[in-house]
């Protein structure tokens, strides 16, 4: 069990990101691929705070005395996350608004259905 | 001292500045790009003697390496960062005649962004500040790409973001390998520590990282995106994303294998890569009947070619491939410009449309031309020097490989001379169906052509130009200890 105890954070990580991975390849609805994207970044921003996570880690602000920095979380990743976050809601608006248009053009929001383009 | 600071804030700052500059005047809007790449292209030129000497670190916020933010303008990122202000002035000019319908006053907000996005990718010196950068760079092509609002754009624009989220998503997880590996993001700090680390995670670690960067940078599996997004594109976009998107990719690429993982037993795989993508493209676009999808696969070929030399890593080689990036930029950006305007007067893409294009409109047909001789490689003009280097610096080594595959590379020089000479003899030599008027580019659309024109002519004539830059550039690539030396001191 200390197997999983100790990584079941990027279990959690990695399986949000292979759920977000499957959804992009398999599906071929623009909102379900949307979604799909957003698991996958959502995978991504917890693979990135479980590695600066330790168990049972405080937030790193001396906020009460007899916190040690050693029992502190890594501060670095979550404001990589932060930033991350904020990228992954300005293309998740922009997909969104791209599938209007496309819906609008189409009349369809099935990519099979869109064949302007040919190799 | 100027700061390389100013090449970042300043052009972001004024993009933000663009929609209330088009407030009191759409027309107006259009003019503060052209005054932030100006103002980028002097400084970048102002500040190139210095870093020749000695490159420039600037830390964000007054804190040491490695826990600041470091930009490091060195040889490479000035060179390119002076690219990039310069086709971005040329193309804004250009644009000033050309995007006349749609939300403009966006179009000059994004292309801005886009620009600051790729000055930022060459400047930086931390790997999580690069992916930020690469993500405005990505994000605001994406929305440029689908401006036109038709069918075929925007279905280009949801496939380049689809594959764009992915690849950034692959990135950002290599990012995060890195970071826990090495407990720092600083590029020259990882690349220090890179010796003592266990080899099979940093192996996942690149993987991810180049498969994420080689999304942007259309190294071959990766590059589906690339034929559609760059010829939906309005004209003047195509040219920078053409001209300079996918080559800031690939700079980071280049900057990531060589600098941060010292990779020199995994070159040997790139020098494969990039001749599998310089032959799938080249003949992938003499298969083309749609004048800028050629453009667009004889970009992939461009970018095979410029891996291929960088990836031989001798200091001759990588001149090459930076003399090569500088060629294909101006070339493939003054195709791109040119071809915007003979579209718009024929109405259609295909290369037949274009017959007879040489009387009608034939200030734009030699500009067409001179760009199309340029990347085949004749001379005098820029793409002569570079492909020479190549060539030679495949050859100076004696290596029975490099000598075979060099001739591979130019049997897909040969095809790329093959599928532009067609589209020139359809220019020049075959009668159009309805002759009607002579009618030329806008006067602006035409100047811009022309500072390209005289730019390939005058480098391809006298490469001495610009070598010492391109030569101190490579052994930044090359020496990975100087670098981390002049970071961490």
């Amino acid at each position: 069990m200390s197997f999983l105890h100790d990584y079941v954070y990027y279990i959690g990580a990695f399986g949000l990101v292979a759920i977000g991975l499957l959804i992009i390849l398999v599906k071929r609805n623009l909102i379900k691929l949307i979604i799909g994207l957003s698991i996958l970044d959502t995978g991504v921003n917890m693979f990135l705070i479980s590695v600066g996570y330790i168990n049972r880690g405080t937030a790193p602000i001396f906020s009460r005395p007899g916190l040690e920095p050693d029992g502190m979380v890594d501060p670095v990743p979550q404001a990589l996350v932060l930033t991350a976050i904020v990228i992954g809601v300005a293309i998740l608006a922009l997909a969104l608004a791209l599938a209007v248009r496309f819906y609008k053009s189409y009349g369809t929001l099935d990519l099979r259905k869109a064949k302007e383009l040919r190799w | 001292m100027v700061s390389p600071v100013l090449l970042l804030a300043v052009p972001l700052g004024l993009a933000l500045c663009v929609p209330l500059v088009g407030k009191v005047s759409r027309r107006a809007a259009g003019f503060v790009p052209v005054i932030a790449t100006l103002l980028n292209l002097v400084l970048s030129i102002r500040l190139l003697p210095t870093v020749l000497e000695e490159p420039i670190v600037a830390n964000l916020g007054g804190f040491p390496p490695p826990f600041a933010i470091t930009l490091f303008a060195g040889p490479v990122g000035m060179l390119l960062s002076a690219l990039i202000a310069l086709a971005g002035l040329v193309v804004s000019l250009y644009a000033l005649s050309y995007i006349k319908t749609g939300p403009t006053v966006r179009y000059h907000t994004l292309y801005m962004l886009l620009l600051v996005g790729a000055t930022g990718v060459v400047l930086t010196g931390d790997v999580f500040n690069l992916f930020v950068f690469f993500e405005i760079l990505c994000i605001s092509s994406y929305a440029l790409v689908a401006y036109v609002g038709d069918r075929a754009g925007i279905e280009a624009s949801v496939k380049y973001l689809i594959q764009g989220a992915l690849g950034s998503a692959l990135l950002l997880i290599g990012i995060g390998l890195l970071y826990g590996l090495f407990g720092t993001l600083n590029m020259a700090d990882i690349a220090a520590r890179m010796g003592s680390a266990d080899p099979v995670p940093v192996f996942v670690a690149m993987a991810l990282i180049v498969v994420g960067l080689g999304v942007e940078a259309a190294i071959f599996p990766l590059n589906a995106w690339l034929p559609d997004a760059h010829s939906s594109a309005p004209s003047s976009i195509s040219a920078i994303l053409s001209g300079i998107a996918i080559q800031v990719g690939l700079y980071a690429v280049v900057r990531m294998v060589f600098t941060v993982f010292g990779a020199s037993s995994m070159l040997l795989f790139f020098v494969f890569m990039g001749l599998l993508t310089l032959l799938i493209g080249e003949l992938c676009a003499f298969a083309q009947s749609n004048i800028k999808r050629m453009l667009a696969y004889s970009s992939i070929g461009q970018i095979g070619l410029i891996i291929f030399a960088v990836a031989i890593a001798t200091t001759d080689s990588v001149t090459g491939g930076l003399f090569q990036m500088v060629s294909h930029t101006l070339g493939k950006a003054l195709l791109f410009l040119a071809v915007g305007y003979m579209v718009y007067r024929s109405g259609s893409m295909e290369i037949s449309s274009l017959e007879g294009m040489g009387r009608r409109m034939p200030l734009t047909s030699f500009a067409f031309t001179i760009g199309a001789f340029s990347l085949v490689g004749l001379p005098p003009f820029v793409g002569f020097p570079s492909k020479l280097l190549i060539v030679r610096s495949a050859l100076v080594g004696q290596e029975v490989l490099l000598q075979v595959l060099i001739g591979l590379v130019l049997l897909a020089t040969v095809v790329e001379g093959a599928y532009f000479f067609r589209v020139i003899q359809a220019v020049y030599f075959k009668k159009g169906e309805g002759q009607e008027a002579r009618q030329d580019a806008p006067p602006m659309a035409l100047f811009s052509m022309f500072v390209f024109v005289v730019l390939i002519v005058v480098i391809g004539v006298y490469p001495n130009l610009i070598t010492d830059v391109l030569e101190s550039g490579a052994s930044e690539l090359l020496e990975r200890a100087n670098y981390i030396g002049s970071v961490l001191g």
